[in-house]
């Protein structure tokens, strides 16, 4: 179906939840010969579990996620989207289709080595996802699920931007822990036109977590912000300043929210003693950015 | 006389806790999931194929929706447009307002077989084959009446733009979660925007109506007061 419509020409736009396609149609940002509506190919909508890994369709809104059991950090990501009214309809394909470089599962799913699989009329297909973000979906291709892992430890994701429910975020940080592979991921979004791993401070987690029991020294949450900034700041090709706040002032940003998901995944370790208070202040800030 | 069919407004409140997540799968009746293209529902609303060969680039072929129990026919809508602008200028269906039309004000919310949904992010055509309720088909009793009241009597209305979307997403959130406590108000309400009120009336009315549907169930338990709850179906008594 979807072959045949790309091969009459016409522009062909696919439709999930529609919180991204249906204002643009009105608006005359997109316009579509062909709207293929997705909503009711219910398998899109299958979530399964692996023995290793879980797989989400493509149709999976915002909501089905927010409750889901198998996937906690990924279940409150999804918690964070927008309003009740765009999780309720938005999907993990729309999500992955309009790839908007702040998007929320966005940098959650970098951070979680996610792959896209696709189908198209060559057959099925499966890419890690910043390959998939990088060449986008060829006009005959249909995203089908995402993969990733099983969680192994503790995932915090945070953002920080305006109103929630109507914007998207300005940064975004997604720390995940593997305590079995005595691995840390993170990823930021919002700083470059995709979301992007941070390797320097993920090999800094790495060597300096005490993985025996998951614990870190009290100033290990600074330095892997600092690290953060520095490699936020090498991001390539960045996104264009403007009213989404300058460079330096997300990466500063992007290094705060690092920080404190840092601290919120792993025990930090007593201060030692005579520095009152300290950097373990970071992991006692509250509240949701 | 009735002002409100019966059948579409259990199909709003009661759908919402019960059957959210099968809902979806009711709807795919035609079976045309990989493109038979069904014409049962009418149209060409099967599972895609909006805007076929056998029409002009514009499109206009027609198809039937449901709004707060009624069937109605659409013609001459575009096969692009959102349900907003369906129901508005080409069903006259007023009960929703239309705002920002990107999904951020919620004064066009309705509840799509029984979830929450801002109708401008929602392509018209899709909706073949769902309940579509707006505030106009949740009621006149039960909750919904308890909620409308709430509004007037706890100074939640002001110019009113965004009221009906608030009735719709206040109605939703107390069909869920009966005693939501205030920061999962704020937080379920965060999807619409009013500029008159600074929200404290609206989440003043919500408490009122919590108060008052807790003392309807005082005496049982919990359990009693969730099982009891849907009757908001009931015609209108007036």
């Amino acid at each position: 179906m979807l072959a045949a419509a790309h091969d009459s020409g016409a522009a062909v736009a696919l439709l999930g939840g529609g919180t991204d396609l249906v204002p643009a149609l009105r608006s005359g940002e997109r316009v579509a010969g062909v709207v293929v509506a997705l909503r009711r190919v219910l398998e899109l909508r299958v979530r399964g579990a692996g023995a290793d890994s879980l797989t989400i369709g493509a149709g999976a809104t915002y909501t089905d996620l927010a409750g889901w059991s198998l996937s906690p950090g990924l279940a409150r990501a999804a918690r964070v989207v927008g309003s009740v009214q765009i999780r309720n309809t938005g999907t993990v394909g729309g999500a992955l289709g309009s790839a908007r470089p702040a998007g929320d599962l966005l940098t959650f799913l970098t951070a979680a080595d996610a792959e896209v699989l696709t189908a198209s009329p060559r057959g099925l297909d499966r890419q890690p996802l910043p390959r998939f973000l990088a060449d986008g979906l060829a006009p005959d291709a249909l995203v089908t699920a995402v993969r990733l892992a099983r969680p192994g430890g503790p995932q915090v994701y945070l953002k920080i931007g305006d109103r929630q429910a109507a914007y998207p975020a300005v940064v975004s940080c997604a720390v995940l822990v593997d305590r079995v592979r005595h691995r840390l991921t993170c990823a930021i979004g919002g700083v470059g036109l995709l979301p992007a791993r941070m390797g320097d401070a993920e090999r800094y987690a790495r060597d300096e977590v005490d993985w025996s029991t998951g614990t870190v020294s009290p100033t290990a949450a600074r330095r892997f912000g600092d690290l953060v900034v520095e490699a936020a700041a090498r991001i390539t090709p960045a996104l264009p300043a403007g009213p989404r706040g300058s460079a330096e002032y997300r990466w500063h940003a992007a290094g705060v929210l690092a920080g404190r998901a840092f601290a919120r995944c792993l025990h930090v370790t007593a201060p030692p003693a005579g520095v009152p208070g300290g950097p373990a202040g970071d992991s006692a800030v509250g509240g949701q950015p | 006389m009735t002002a409100v069919a019966p059948d579409g407004f259990a199909a709003g409140p009661t759908g919402t806790g019960e059957t959210a997540g099968t809902d979806g799968e009711a709807t795919g009746t035609d079976g045309g999931a990989t493109g038979a293209g069904g014409g049962a529902n009418g149209g060409d609303g099967g599972e895609a194929g909006v805007g076929g060969g056998e029409t002009g680039a514009d499109g206009n072929e027609s198809y039937r929706l449901n709004v707060d129990g009624f069937l109605r026919t659409v013609n001459g809508a575009r096969l692009g447009d959102s349900l907003l602008t369906v129901l508005r200028d080409t069903l006259g269906v007023t009960a929703v307002k239309d705002a920002c039309e990107q999904g951020r004000c919620g004064a066009c919310s309705v509840l799509l077989d029984g979830r929450l949904a801002a109708s401008c992010t929602v392509l018209a055509a899709d909706a073949d084959g769902t309940r579509v309720v707006t505030v106009a088909g949740l009621g006149g009793a039960g909750l919904a009446r308890a909620v409308r009241a709430m509004f007037l009597a706890e100074g939640a209305v002001q110019c009113g733009f965004c009221t009906p979307g608030f009735v719709v997403a206040v109605t939703d959130l107390l069909t869920r979660h009966p005693d939501a406590d205030e920061e999962e108000i704020r937080e379920a309400l965060a999807g619409n925007i009013c500029r008159c009120t600074g929200y404290g009336r609206i989440l003043a009315a919500v408490r009122a109506v919590q108060a008052e549907r807790s003392l309807l169930r005082s005496g049982d338990a919990h359990s009693s007061g969730q099982t009891q709850r849907p009757p908001d179906g009931g015609p209108d008594g007036g």
